[in-house]
């Protein structure tokens, strides 16, 4: 007998015709967190600013506006106008002369552009996902990441992101910088990933 | 080494206690904080447990789910009966994979199966990922608990650790320069790992994707880069859909540290895809039982298969905040281990970990799924009484004790002669040395009996 049979001998029990209703109900009108006061912008933005995401943000009208919008970013840091661009249109297309732009990421890259899939007001989590057009390794390997989200792409709580788990290779949510508190329970900004998180709204 | 010997060593040990307040104490006040802002809080509890224990009641349905969608995915799915089968499978695919190293990303699981000692044997090298991993690597020690796995460190013995390991170490002696020291240092030896392996936080069945969190970024860093990815995870697991996910991920992050969710929260369902600029050719889904299925069939042990690993139970034990997590001696310390130890490694020899409670329902309290504790380790109490693996001297001991509360006049004699024998020994109402608890008063004195026997004052107010 393989050992997948004996654990599943094991577990042999009879499964109910409406097994998937009952699953449904347990998770009908989950408790969540009451709504601070605000629109969801405001929320988000509260969320961004508090300790536990201690993210930045600059808001703009329109996308064109993105490479001053970094500019302003780079030069506040003192950092040099070098960027990793993922190859996804919507960023590429704009205007970046003045930068110099990575096609591939370094192990010591120090700033990195992304696209959010989404945005949630409820714990200021930003939501990736990985494809052709966004590889993921970035994003977890420079010291700045810098983060477009569209206002539209606005949720309230994080059962209303629109996910299909399956459609892709990982499906990711950054609430926050890499910290620890692994010694004596002391936080430290920038563990292994970026210590900085700077989120850009368009529109 | 038992029990009481490792807690003797523990005692004694003035900086371990130090240590332990520092990281136990903020996550202790910062849970509070977020359990505060969440009112429905209690009921969120509830609808946890409940969740569990739907999962547990149809785990083998789920189960199959679980491994049908995670191939249709690409995945690869194993099963292991034992530790030691979980174990072999891993170190069989690192080597298939050709892998002279791997990073791994922190998870409790591989420590139970002992995946750190089987890779070494292999002849692998291990990189771990996790911060408070690599300080115990670094160390060669074991971890002390299930989210701070280096909590008995002090900031001193860490830096330390770091200048005498680390290739290019701190300077300045602050937390976030020896933090800066390990970046420095894992970065490379991270990137150029042949595979990484991780746990799962969460087996989503109907998706067949797997769920880690950390707050490091560093599962990512471990599974993204190598061509092969290996996760290792308990079958307990398995939740429904990503909904009942999000859910108890809610719970996990506001138990754990008291953030409303980990900083990094992400799912993954199968290999890289066609077209994708990163991730692994293979992935490697290994479901462990190791006593899990056996605990499922346990009435008595059932409930404690809703254990998320938040590590609040013992973040709130006095016990734990004592003696820290090396002296339960196991892979899980603090009040879930007095209970999984038992299950997993046989109740003989860790008999004592029940004993190891005050009963005072902190744990239970806190537990973000509302696992019963103290009842769990009072059953385990049972068990080892009614097996006859209590000592002798506890047994006549508590045959002595049963004829004498027998016999109320005796009894109320003798208790009132200790009252009296206990205020002769006193200091200033304090007692600091007792006959025949030689063992109790070593590390703490008992206070001085008030007042007399409570036979005595209870009859000295019905006179009044
Ligand atoms: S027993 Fe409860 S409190 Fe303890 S680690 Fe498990 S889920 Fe958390």
């Amino acid at each position: 007998m393989t050992a997948r049979d004996a654990i599943l001998g094991k577990l042999r029990a009879p499964v109910p015709l409406d097994l998937a209703a009952q699953a449904a109900a347990l998770v009908a009108g989950s408790e969540r967190p009451p709504e601070t006061a605000g629109s969801p912008v405001e929320r988000f933005a509260a969320r961004l600013a508090g300790p536990s995401v201690s993210a930045t943000l600059d808001r703009i009208d329109d996308a064109s506006g993105l490479p001053d919008a970094v500019r302003r970013y780079l030069a506040h840091h003192a950092l040099p106008a070098t960027l990793y661009l993922p190859p996804d249109s919507r960023l590429t297309s704009l205007d970046w002369r003045g930068f110099r732009i990575d096609e591939a990421v370094a192990a010591d890259q120090m700033t990195a552009l992304a696209v959010a899939k989404a945005g949630v007001a409820e714990s200021g989590s930003l939501v990736f996902e990985t494809d052709a057009s966004a590889p993921m390794l970035p994003n977890f390997l420079t010291l700045h990441h810098i983060v477009v989200l569209a206002t539209a792409d606005l949720v309230e709580t994080i059962e209303d992101i629109s996910v299909d788990l399956a459609e892709h290779r990982a499906h990711y949510w950054v609430t926050g910088v890499s910290g620890t508190t692994d010694i004596e329970g002391q936080y430290v900004r920038g563990a292994h990933g970026p210590r900085y998180l700077h989120v850009v709204m368009v529109g | 080494m038992s029990f009481g010997q490792r807690v003797d060593l523990a005692l004694a040990d003035k900086v371990l206690k130090v240590a332990v307040e520092r990281t136990a104490g903020t996550a202790e006040a910062k849970r509070a904080l977020a359990v505060e802002a969440f009112p429905a809080f209690e009921d969120a509890r509830t609808r946890a447990a409940a969740i569990k224990d739907h999962v547990i009641a149809h785990l083998g349905h789920y189960l199959e789910m679980f491994e049908a969608n995670a191939i249709a995915a690409g995945a690869q799915v194993h099963w292991a009966q034992t530790a030691d089968e979980a174990a072999t499978i891993v170190v069989d695919l690192c080597r298939k994979a050709g892998a002279k190293s791997v990073a791994r990303s922190k998870s409790m699981l591989g420590e139970e199966i002992g995946l750190p000692h089987a890779l070494a044997e292999a002849g692998i090298e291990r990189v771990e990922t996790d911060l408070a991993e690599h300080i115990i690597q670094l160390a060669g020690e074991r971890p002390s608990h299930i989210v701070w796995p280096a909590m008995h460190k002090t900031r001193e013995q860490v830096s330390a650790l770091f200048r005498a390991k680390h290739r290019d170490p701190h300077v300045e002696e602050t937390i976030a320069a020896m933090a800066e020291s390990a970046r420095r240092h894992l970065r490379a030896e991270m990137l150029g790992a042949d595979v990484g392996i991780s746990g799962a936080n969460f087996l989503i069945a109907d998706t067949g994707s797997i769920c880690t969190v950390t707050n490091e970024g560093n599962a990512e860093l471990s599974v993204v880069p190598p061509r092969v990815h290996i996760v290792t995870a308990g079958i307990e697991k398995i939740v429904p859909s990503l909904p009942h996910a999000i859910h108890m991920l809610r719970m996990l992050a506001r138990s754990a540290t008291g953030a409303a969710l980990t900083q990094y929260t992400t799912f993954y369902t199968g290999p890289k895809r066609e077209g994708d600029r990163d991730g692994p050719e293979e992935m490697h889904i290994v479901l462990v039982d190791n006593g899990r299925s056996a605990m499922a069939a346990d009435a008595a042990l059932k409930e404690m298969l809703r254990c998320i690993r938040c590590g609040a139970c013992m973040n709130h034990c006095v016990v734990f905040r004592q003696v820290g997590g090396h002296a339960y001696g196991g892979t899980y310390p603090g009040p879930m281990g007095a209970v999984l130890t038992p299950a997993l490694d046989g109740l003989s020899a860790n008999r004592d970990l029940a004993h190891a409670c005050t009963m005072n329902g902190r744990c239970q309290e806190v537990c973000p799924v509302k696992i019963p504790l103290p009842t769990l380790l009072r059953g385990w109490r049972e068990k080892s009484w009614r097996e006859g693996l209590e000592p002798v001297s506890m047994r006549q001991g508590l045959g002595l004790w049963r004829q004498a509360v027998l016999r109320p006049r005796l009894y109320r004699m003798a208790s009132g002669a200790t009252v009296r024998a206990m205020r002769l020994l006193a200091r200033q109402g304090w007692i600091a040395r007792l006959p025949f608890a030689g063992a109790w008063t070593k590390y703490r004195d008992m206070p001085a009996p008030e007042g007399g026997t409570f036979m005595a004052q209870y009859a000295k107010g019905r006179r009044r």
